[in-house]
C-alpha cells in the first residue's frame, strides 16, 4: 500500500519536472549549476560577500516596496507618512529599519567585494566587465543612499541633502546643471523630493536590476576568480568544490548568519525619525552624513577656502576624483604581465583603502 | 535599602548581571542537555558496538567536563556574588522562602560534579555498561538541578498562589513551572547538538564526522516540532499586564522604549527560527561541508538566541524582580504607601546609615538614587539619567518625580515598566536635585559614606 502510494507520488513528481524542463530547460541549468566549481584556498572566505549584497539587495527591494505602500513623497506628507509607518501601521518600523539598516549592511558588504576582489586582481582579463559593472553598482548603491536620505523629509536629511548638492554643484562644467535638475530650481523643496523618489524608486532599481544581470552573467561567463598564488600551484594541489549544492549550502549559511545580524540591528536599534525639515531654520549643530560619505566629508573639511585662484571645495573634489579614478584604470594598468605593476596597484588599493577608513574614523570621532 | 549597593560605573550593576547569567545559562543548559547527549549517545555505541562513536564520545565528554564544571560553576557562583552585590534586598527574599530548595540544588550539583569526574576519568578503566550507568546517573542529576532551580526561575515571574499563603511550595510549583521546564529540556538537547556539532566538527574520520554531523542536528528536532506548543502553554499564563506590554509594543517599537519587550521577543523568534534552518541546510543536507569554523557560527547564534530570550524573560517581569511582592530595586509593593508617608531615606537600615553622614540636600538625594533608580539606571552611561532628562531643570525634575510617585496607572504611565518612586516630598527634592547636578557636568558617585 505504502509502496503503491510512493510509487505514484514519484511518477507525479518526475511528470512535473519533465513538463517544466520542458517549457523552462531546467535539466541544463541543473547541470550548468553542477559544473560550476568554487576553488578553495584561504581567501575563499570572501566569495560570500557578492552572496550576501545579492541577498542584502533582494531584501532592499522588497521592503522598499511595502514602505512605497504607505509612503507619500509630499512636502506637507512625506515626514508624516513616515510617522505613521513608524508609529501606526503594524510592523511599519520594522520594515522601515530592515530598509533603513539593510541599506547602510549592503553599502559595507560592498565594499568589502570590491576591495577583495581587487586584491584578488579579479579586474584582470577577461573580466574587466565584471569589474566595471560591480564598480558602478557601487556607485548606484551610494546614489540610493542619497537619494533615499532625503525622503524622510527630516530636519538632518534636509540639511545632509543641501550640503551634498552644494559641493556638487561646485564639479566643474557639469556640476551647477546636474545640482540644479536634481533640486529642481534654486532651493530645495518640493521638486527636489519628486525628483529624489523617482531617481529612487523608478531609476536606479531599473538601471541596478539590468547591471546586476549582467555582473552575473559575467561571473557565470568567468567563473570564480583564483588569486595568483593559486593559480600558480600544481594542478593536483587545487582543489575546488561543486557551486551546486555544496558552495550553495554554505552561502545559504551564510546568509543565515547576515539575516541574523540585521535583525539584531533592527529589533535593538530601531531607525529613528528626527523632527520635521524646517528649510528657513538652522542646520542642526554637527551635522554629518551618513557614515559611507563621512570619508570624503572629512577631506573636504581639510582643504583651505581657496587654493590659488581655484575653490578650495572644487579642488578637494577634483583631488578625491584623481585619487580614485585608479579603481577605473587598473584593468589596463595591471594586465598581469608585470609583477611591478601588480604590487603598484596593490599598494595603490591599500593606500586608498586605509585612507577611506582613517577618514571615515575621523570624521565620525571629530 | 537595608545593605550596602555595588555601584557600577556607565554599565550598571543589571548589565553585569546580564553578561555573567547569559553566559551561565549557555555553559549551564549544555550541562544538563549534554548530559543527555552523552548518556543517548554512549546507549547507541553500546546498542551499535561502535567503537568509533566511543572514540568520539571520549574526546567530546573531556571539553564538556573541562566547559561546564569549570566555566559553568565559575558563572555560577559569579552569578550569586553579583545579584548579591546588586540587588541584595532582593536576593534575601529569594534566598529566606527557598532555603530547601537552593540546598537541594547545591546537593544535586555537587553530586553532578562529582559524578561527571568519575564519568570522565573512568574511560577504559569500568565495563561499558558501568559506564553507561554512570553517564544515565550524571544525566539524571543534572536533570535534578533544572527541575529544582526552575521552580525559583518561574516563581520571581509567576509567584501563583505564593502571593497569599507564602508557603514555599506553592510559590515553587506556580503556574509557569511545568511549560519552563519543558521549554528548557528543549532548548537544552538542541544546544547540546550545537556543541556536539563543534567536537564533531573536528573528526578526522569523514564518514564518522558526517554520520555525526547529521546525528547532531536531529537535536534540534524536538525544540522544532514541540518548541511552538510548549511556548504557547508558557505564554498562556504569563500575567496578562506583561502580555498587554508586548501587544503595545507591536506598533510603536519605532517611537520609544516601552517596545523593548516586544523587540527582544521578535529577536529571539528570528533567531532561534534562523538556527533551526541553520541545522538544516547545514548539518542535515550538507554535513561533509560542515566545517569547525561554521560550527563555531552556528554555536556564536546560539549564544545570541539564548541571551535574546533570557533577556525577554528577565524583562517579561519588569519593575518586579518578584512579580506583584518586590520591585526591581528592591522595595516590597505592600511598603510603596508607607515609605512615601513616613519617608524612604529612614527606613532601611543602610539608607538610613548613609542619610545620617550626607552632609547636604544633594547627597541625600544621590543616596536616594542609589536605592531607588541604580538597579536599572546609571548617571551618564547605560540607560543613562543624563540623556533621559534632558534639558530639564531642578523644578521640571522635581515634577516629573511626584509623576512617578503616583501610583494610579492612569496618573502615572511609567507603572508598567517602572517601580512607582517612593519618598516623602522633601526626599524627592533631594533626589531632583541631585540629577539636576547631572545635567550640569560629567558626574561621578561621590558621596562615599563610611
Amino acid at each position: 500500500m505504502t509502496s503503491g502510494t510512493e510509487k505514484a507520488s514519484g511518477k507525479k513528481k518526475d511528470s512535473l519536472l519533465q513538463w517544466l524542463d520542458e517549457r523552462l530547460g531546467l535539466e541544463a541549468a541543473f547541470k550548468f549549476a553542477q559544473k560550476k566549481q568554487v576553488p578553495i584556498h584561504k581567501n575563499s572566505v570572501w566569495y560570500y560577500a557578492g552572496g550576501i549584497a545579492l541577498m542584502l539587495m533582494v531584501i532592499q527591494f522588497a521592503s522598499g516596496i511595502l514602505l512605497m505602500v504607505y509612503y507619500v513623497p509630499g512636502l506637507e506628507a512625506a515626514h508624516a507618512s513616515i510617522l505613521r509607518i513608524n508609529s501606526q501601521v503594524d510592523f511599519g518600523w520594522f520594515f522601515r529599519s530592515i530598509h533603513s539598516w539593510g541599506a547602510n549592511l549592503l553599502i559595507a558588504v560592498l565594499a568589502g567585494h570590491l576591495f577583495s576582489a581587487y586584491f584578488m586582481k579579479a579586474y584582470r582579463k577577461p573580466r574587466e566587465f565584471t569589474w566595471y559593472s560591480g564598480l558602478i553598482l557601487l556607485v548606484i548603491c551610494l546614489g540610493f543612499g542619497f537619494t533615499g536620505y532625503l525622503l524622510p523629509w527630516d530636519d538632518v536629511s534636509f540639511f545632509a541633502t543641501k550640503i551634498g548638492l552644494d559641493i556638487a554643484s561646485k564639479m566643474p562644467v557639469v556640476g551647477e546643471a546636474a545640482a540644479s535638475m536634481l533640486r529642481g530650481g534654486h532651493n530645495i523643496g518640493q521638486g527636489t523630493l519628486s525628483r529624489f523618489f523617482m531617481i529612487h524608486v523608478a531609476v536606479l532599481p531599473l538601471l541596478c536590476l539590468g547591471l546586476m544581470a549582467l555582473h552575473l552573467l559575467f561571473v557565470q561567463m568567468h567563473g570564480m576568480s583564483e588569486p595568483g598564488y593559486f593559480k600558480k600551484l600544481e594542478a593536483a594541489k587545487r582543489t575546488y568544490e561543486k557551486f551546486f549544492p555544496n558552495f550553495f549550502l554554505k552561502d545559504l549559511l551564510v546568509w543565515l548568519l547576515a539575516l541574523n545580524g540585521l535583525a539584531a540591528l533592527v529589533t535593538l536599534y530601531p531607525w529613528g525619525l528626527g523632527p520635521e525639515a524646517d528649510p528657513f531654520g538652522a542646520a542642526p549643530i554637527g551635522i554629518k552624513p551618513e557614515w559611507y560619505f563621512l570619508a570624503p566629508f572629512q577631506f573636504l573639511k581639510l582643504v583651505p577656502p581657496h587654493i590659488g585662484p581655484i575653490e578650495g571645495e572644487l579642488f578637494g573634489a577634483l583631488l578625491m576624483v584623481v585619487a580614485c579614478s585608479g579603481m577605473v584604470i587598473v584593468p589596463f594598468f595591471d594586465k598581469g604581465e608585470s609583477a611591478g605593476k601588480a604590487k603598484i596597484a596593490t599598494y595603490y588599493g591599500l593606500v586608498l583603502l586605509l585612507g577611506i577608513i582613517a577618514f571615515t574614523i575621523w570624521g565620525a570621532l571629530s | 535599602m537595608n545593605y550596602p549597593v555595588w555601584i557600577v560605573p556607565y554599565l550598571g550593576g543589571g548589565w553585569i548581571i546580564g553578561i555573567i547569567a547569559i553566559i551561565h545559562v549557555y555553559l549551564s543548559h549544555f550541562a544538563v542537555g549534554g548530559g543527555a547527549f552523552l548518556a543517548i549517545t554512549e546507549g547507541l555505541a553500546y546498542k551499535r558496538k561502535d567503537d568509533r562513536i566511543y572514540e568520539y564520545l571520549k574526546s567530546h565528554s573531556r571539553f564538556f567536563m573541562i566547559l561546564t564544571s569549570v566555566s559553568g560553576a565559575v558563572t555560577g557562583v559569579a552569578i550569586w556574588w553579583a545579584i548579591a552585590l546588586v540587588n541584595p534586598d532582593g536576593t534575601a527574599i529569594l534566598i529566606q522562602n527557598f532555603t530547601l530548595a537552593w540546598a537541594l540544588e547545591y546537593l544535586f550539583f555537587a553530586a553532578e560534579l562529582a559524578t561527571v569526574f568519575v564519568y570522565y576519568y573512568s574511560w577504559d578503566k569500568v565495563s561499558k555498561e558501568m559506564h553507561l550507568f554512570l553517564a544515565r546517573l550524571y544525566c539524571f542529576l543534572s536533570i535534578m538541578t533544572l527541575v529544582i532551580i526552575n521552580g525559583i526561575l518561574t516563581f520571581m515571574l509567576t509567584p501563583g498562589l505564593w502571593i497569599k499563603t507564602h508557603y514555599w511550595l506553592d510559590g515553587f510549583l506556580n503556574p509557569t513551572y511545568f511549560p519552563s521546564l519543558i521549554m528548557r529540556l528543549l532548548i537544552m538537547f538542541a544546544i547540546a547538538g550545537m556543541y556536539a556539532m563543534v567536537t564533531s566538527s573536528r573528526l578526522k574520520d569523514e564518514d564518522l564526522r558526517t554520520y555525526m554531523a547529521k546525528y547532531c542536528a536531529k537535536w534540534l528536532l524536538p525544540i522544532f516540532l514541540l518548541g511552538p506548543l510548549v511556548a504557547y502553554w508558557y505564554i498562556a499564563n504569563v500575567p496578562q499586564a506583561t502580555m498587554s506590554t508586548i501587544f503595545t509594543g507591536i506598533q510603536s517599537s519605532g517611537v520609544g522604549n516601552f517596545s523593548i519587550l516586544a523587540r527582544t521577543l521578535y529577536l529571539s523568534l528570528i533567531l532561534s527560527g534562523t538556527i533551526v534552518l541553520f541545522a538544516y541546510f547545514g548539518p542535515y543536507l550538507n554535513p561533509k561541508g560542515f566545517t569547525f569554523r561554521i560550527a563555531i557560527l552556528f554555536l556564536a547564534c546560539g549564544l545570541g538566541a539564548t541571551g535574546s530570550t533570557e533577556y525577554m524573560r528577565e524583562l517579561l517581569r519588569k519593575p518586579y524582580v518578584v512579580y506583584n511582592y518586590v520591585y526591581s530595586n528592591g522595595i516590597r509593593k505592600e511598603d510603596v504607601p508607607r515609605l512615601s508617608q513616613e519617608g524612604f531615606l529612614t527606613a532601611g537600615v543602610w539608607s538610613k546609615a548613609c542619610t545620617a553622614q550626607g552632609e547636604n540636600n544633594e547627597q541625600r538625594g544621590e543616596v536616594m538614587f542609589r536605592y531607588q533608580c541604580m538597579s536599572c539606571h546609571t548617571p551618564t552611561g547605560y540607560r543613562s539619567m543624563k540623556k533621559l532628562l534632558g534639558e530639564r531643570d531642578e523644578d521640571a525634575i522635581y515634577g516629573f518625580l511626584t509623576m512617578l510617585r503616583e501610583t494610579n496607572p492612569e496618573k502615572n504611565q511609567y507603572l508598567g515598566i517602572m517601580p512607582p518612586l517612593t519618598g516623602k516630598d522633601d526626599e524627592l527634592k533631594d533626589l531632583a536635585k541631585y540629577l539636576s547636578t547631572i545635567n550640569k557636568a560629567n558626574v561621578n558617585l561621590t558621596f562615599k559614606p563610611n
